[in-house]
């Protein structure tokens, strides 16, 4: 549906909701994007509705969301693609749900992941892994697999996603769909399930830049009930974009290509000469700490993961997290466990938060003289289906994406080609709640007015 | 034998709401689980609240009263990671120190930090009550600096009078948990753990001083090893060895940043805090000229020191001291009560002894008002007048008495002739009781004697 089909009534939120449960209904047993549906969607749109007809409805009216599973939504299963807590059903709504349900977002179904968000492919979840719409045959990256897919298969208008080294941008590029993750703390936590929690971040997952906007100026903004919320306000991005990049100075890392498939800089650099021809100018930078993220990422995840999974205990959630967890998050909760023991606290975990603090001055010294860093999204292509690779393949896919979390800024991704019919997502950097400019770049790229 | 003895003490803080999360602490009135939230019972997903500013302060204040340093460097909040059923969410949150190098009663105190509660395990029903999960708690670190269970139980009813007075702790009592680390010379450290009152801490060190004195005797080595205190046989019993210590794995907490405390709010807090009993102590004997017995038992208790300086405002200090270290604590400990719980006003106790110096009332009288005052918070004068116990001042009425009693006990009369002088005391009260305590005894002993003779 479009946006503005459903704002001028053209289609009703009852009829967009049946057209996608329709849709999901047809192709989901082959995408395998949902884990559960929304019961009560129907009556939700029918409320919607009533309240259109009034008058009084909020900016997401009309508007269907797939949520990713890692996300408590009341009533439904937050399973995190896990056996762990394939019973769990959520009794409480996250604090991004509570203010996509105060503009009258609809809610269709929890989308699949990778098992605790612990993947680059979507093929850890215990639930079965999903396949990309746009890339027959390949992986849909992860970890929001389900979430991206949703959004690329037409089974929802938009989608939550969480990004901790990469989890929205990396399936958006792959599924070849727009992916934002917000700056640190502009999206509230409260209610999503940790995989690493000072990286940790909500964001939303749309087919154009205009409804992520939307869609991240709804969650985005301060929240009391938690502590790690910086005091910012959801800006009005969505009214504010603007095509015209006319001063916008544009940073490319020469190591960029460094590690990257030629194919895959071949359309980057291409969607960077589009840029140019909105106004903005590219000059060439340097990230020399990049090879370092990729370590200081994962050791972090590792322990703080580590430390989140230990309420799994088998006591309240049926089973014991290390009994029934598949081998990539039992690697990450061992790994953890041996870290951050006592006698190695300093070298590890101390560690990574030293290198964290080095690499986020890097990044931020360089996006004080640009105002933007553009780049590729993902290193390599995504592998087919069932290919297996090794752990230290499958985090390489990381290698790009994990800086913004290291240094808390805000990334977003949009389709910048193809590459043998394989969507390849530009990735854009920017500084601490520089969201607009993102979206901007984004929505010239997209050929907005 | 040199003993060596340490503390760490956990406090409950007075609070209305929990560390992390607005649900209401008062968790032993409300029906199990009733109390609990996502944040409290760690559920998937759920956040920390920033940290409570009442529990906060409540522990600045304790540190100061400590006379601890306040730190001014950022405080994280760590993970304390163990497994057990009480713990919903696998680690305990648990702050660095608010206050370090403290000193209280010749023992020095070496950090003061804030904690959450965990819930309540019944191994017996394998149940848990998570109402009590995330209640704030102080913890207080001492140095090994008491060297017998006595002197240990006197710091701690020293801490206890402290933590009173600051009004940042849990009146109700009970919710004290002491761990402590007590060794002999020429032998490892042992840690006692789950005590929970001072008597149980000082039973605890003595059996365990008595364990380790053995084992020396015996020339065995005393292991550095965790003990727990077994309230009802008052034994400890072997828990875990160091090398079985557990690994707690404390991170920084990601989810709460550190906290910082500013001057302004040291100042503010410093503020409220009382003058500490051993000071207020001292004052009272150089100011009112009362004596140090007396001192140190109104000073025990805020509220009753508070009320000791206004009623002496009227009434002669020694005569209120005596009054209140005699008369007051002995109603409140007749009832089990405080004197905050007591409601009793320094009004009442002045317009109370008031009576007495005007001789309006005999101080039997005044004792039997006393014992009235917890539970009839009213003016004693109205008491008084409702039981008719003025003092008795018809002359008339009082010698009839005393006729009364002479003719009805022949025999004390005739043992006090014959030189049996407590004889007249019996007397004396055989009249007391017929005036109701209304007559003045000295009076009446005159009267006796001058009916009697003097018995020479």
């Amino acid at each position: 549906m479009s946006m503005e089909e459903l704002r001028t009534g053209a289609v009703s939120t009852q009829e967009n909701v049946a057209r996608y449960l329709e849709a999901i209904e047809e192709r989901d047993s082959e995408v395998n994007a949902f884990i559960e549906l929304n019961p009560r969607a129907e009556e939700e749109a029918r409320r919607v509705d009533e309240k259109l007809r009034r008058g009084e409805a909020g900016k997401l009216a009309g508007l269907v969301i797939a949520v990713k599973s890692n996300i408590n939504v009341r009533g439904l299963r937050a399973t995190c693609a896990s056996k762990t807590l394939e019973n769990y059903v959520s009794p409480y709504d996250a604090t991004v749900i509570e203010r996509i349900r105060r503009e009258d977002g609809v809610i269709i179904g929890m989308t699949n992941m990778d098992e605790f968000a612990c993947g680059s492919s979507g093929e850890t979840s215990y639930f079965g892994a999903t396949q990309n719409p746009s890339a027959r045959g390949r992986i849909p990256g992860g970890s929001s697999s389900g979430s991206a897919a949703a959004v690329a298969a037409k089974f929802a208008d938009l989608a939550l996603g969480s990004d901790t080294g990469g989890s929205i941008r990396n399936p958006a590029s792959h599924c070849g769909v727009v992916g934002v993750k917000p700056t640190y703390g502009l999206v509230p936590r409260h209610g999503l399930i940790d995989l690493a929690m000072s990286l940790d971040q909500i964001g939303p997952l749309a087919r154009d830049v205009r409804s992520a906007a939307l869609l991240l100026e709804v969650i985005a903004g301060h929240s009391d009930r938690e502590a790690t919320t910086i005091r910012a306000r959801g800006e009005s991005y969505s009214s504010q974009l603007s095509a015209d990049l006319s001063g916008m100075k544009i940073g490319f890392a020469r190591e960029f290509e460094e590690y990257t498939a030629g194919e895959i800089i071949r359309e980057v650099k291409h969607a960077l000469s589009k840029l140019e021809a909105q106004g903005a100018s590219v000059v060439e930078v340097e990230l020399p700490s990049l090879e370092k993220a990729l370590p200081t990422y994962y050791l972090t995840v590792f322990v703080e993961f580590f430390s989140a999974t230990r309420r799994y205990d088998g006591r309240r959630y049926g089973y014991r997290i290390e009994e029934v967890c598949g081998e990539e998050v039992l690697r990450r909760i061992m790994l953890g466990r041996y870290i951050s023991r006592k006698e190695y606290s300093g070298r590890y975990y101390r560690r990574a938060l030293q290198f964290r603090s080095l690499i986020k001055r890097e990044m931020l010294e360089v996006l004080r003289s640009v105002d933007l860093i553009a780049g590729p999204t993902t290193p390599k292509l995504p592998h087919r289906l069932g290919e297996s690779l090794t752990p230290l393949e499958m985090y390489a896919y990381d290698l790009l994406t994990v800086p913004a979390n290291l240094a808390g800024i805000p990334a977003g991704v949009i389709k910048a080609g193809e590459v043998r019919g394989i969507p390849v997502g530009l990735q854009l950097q920017a500084g601490p709640l520089e969201e607009q400019k993102i979206l901007n770049a984004m929505y010239a790229l997209e050929g907005g007015e | 034998m040199r003993v060596t003895i340490g503390f760490e003490i956990h406090e409950q803080l007075a609070t209305r709401t929990k560390l992390f999360c607005k649900t209401p602490t008062d968790y032993r009135e409300a029906e199990p689980n009733a109390n609990v939230c996502e944040v409290c019972l760690g559920l998937p997903g759920a956040k920390p609240m920033p940290v409570n500013r009442e529990a906060l302060e409540g522990a600045l204040a304790i540190a100061l009263m400590l006379n601890c340093r306040i730190v001014r460097e950022p405080i994280y909040i760590l993970r304390k990671h163990y497994d057990y059923p009480d713990l919903p969410s696998g680690y305990q949150r648990t702050s660095m120190p608010i206050g370090k190098d403290g000193e209280l009663a010749g023992v020095r105190i070496w950090e003061v930090h804030l904690e959450e509660d965990p819930g309540k395990y019944d191994p017996s029903t394998g149940r848990v009550d998570f109402n009590r999960s995330g209640v704030p708690l102080v913890e207080i670190v001492t140095a090994p600096d008491m060297h017998s269970p006595e002197e240990a139980r006197e710091f701690l009813k020293e801490l206890v009078k402290v933590l009173r007075y600051t009004r940042r702790v849990r009146e109700e009592g009970g919710t004290m948990r002491v761990d402590t680390n007590v060794s002999i010379e020429g032998g490892a450290r042992v840690e006692i753990k789950n005590i929970n009152s001072i008597r149980g801490a000082y039973r605890a060190l003595k059996f365990e001083i008595t364990r380790q004195k053995n084992l020396m005797r015996r020339g065995r080595v005393v292991k550095r090893e965790t003990r727990a205190y077994l309230e009802a046989q008052m034994i400890t019993r072997a828990m875990r060895t160091k090398e079985e210590a557990e690994d707690y794995r404390y991170i920084p907490d990601p989810d709460i940043p550190p906290l910082l405390i500013t001057q302004e709010m040291i100042d503010r807090v410093r503020e409220t805090l009382p003058e500490a009993p051993h000071i207020k102590e001292r004052r009272f004997i150089q100011q009112y000229g009362i004596k140090a017995d007396d001192a140190k038992i109104i000073a025990s208790e805020l509220e009753l020191a508070d009320a000791f300086e206004e009623v002496a405002k009227v009434i002669p200090a020694q005569f209120a001291a005596s009054w209140i270290r005699d008369e007051v604590k002995r109603v409140l400990e007749y009832n089990g009560i405080t004197f905050r719980q007591s409601g009793i006003t320094p009004a009442q106790l002045i317009e109370l002894l008031q009576m007495v110096l005007s001789d309006e009332i005999t101080l039997k009288t005044a004792k039997k008002v006393m014992e009235l005052l917890p539970e009839r918070r009213t003016s004693p004068r109205k008491i008084i007048e409702e039981l008719g116990l003025k003092k008795l001042r018809d002359e008339e009425a009082v010698a009839k008495a005393c006729e009364e009693a002479i003719e009805e006990n022949p025999k004390a009369v005739e043992d006090y002739l014959s030189g049996k002088k407590e004889a007249l005391n019996f007397l004396v009260g055989q009249v007391m009781r017929k005036t109701r305590g209304r007559a003045d005894p000295a009076k009446v002993l005159e009267m006796l004697r001058g009916r009697i003779g003097d018995g020479e």
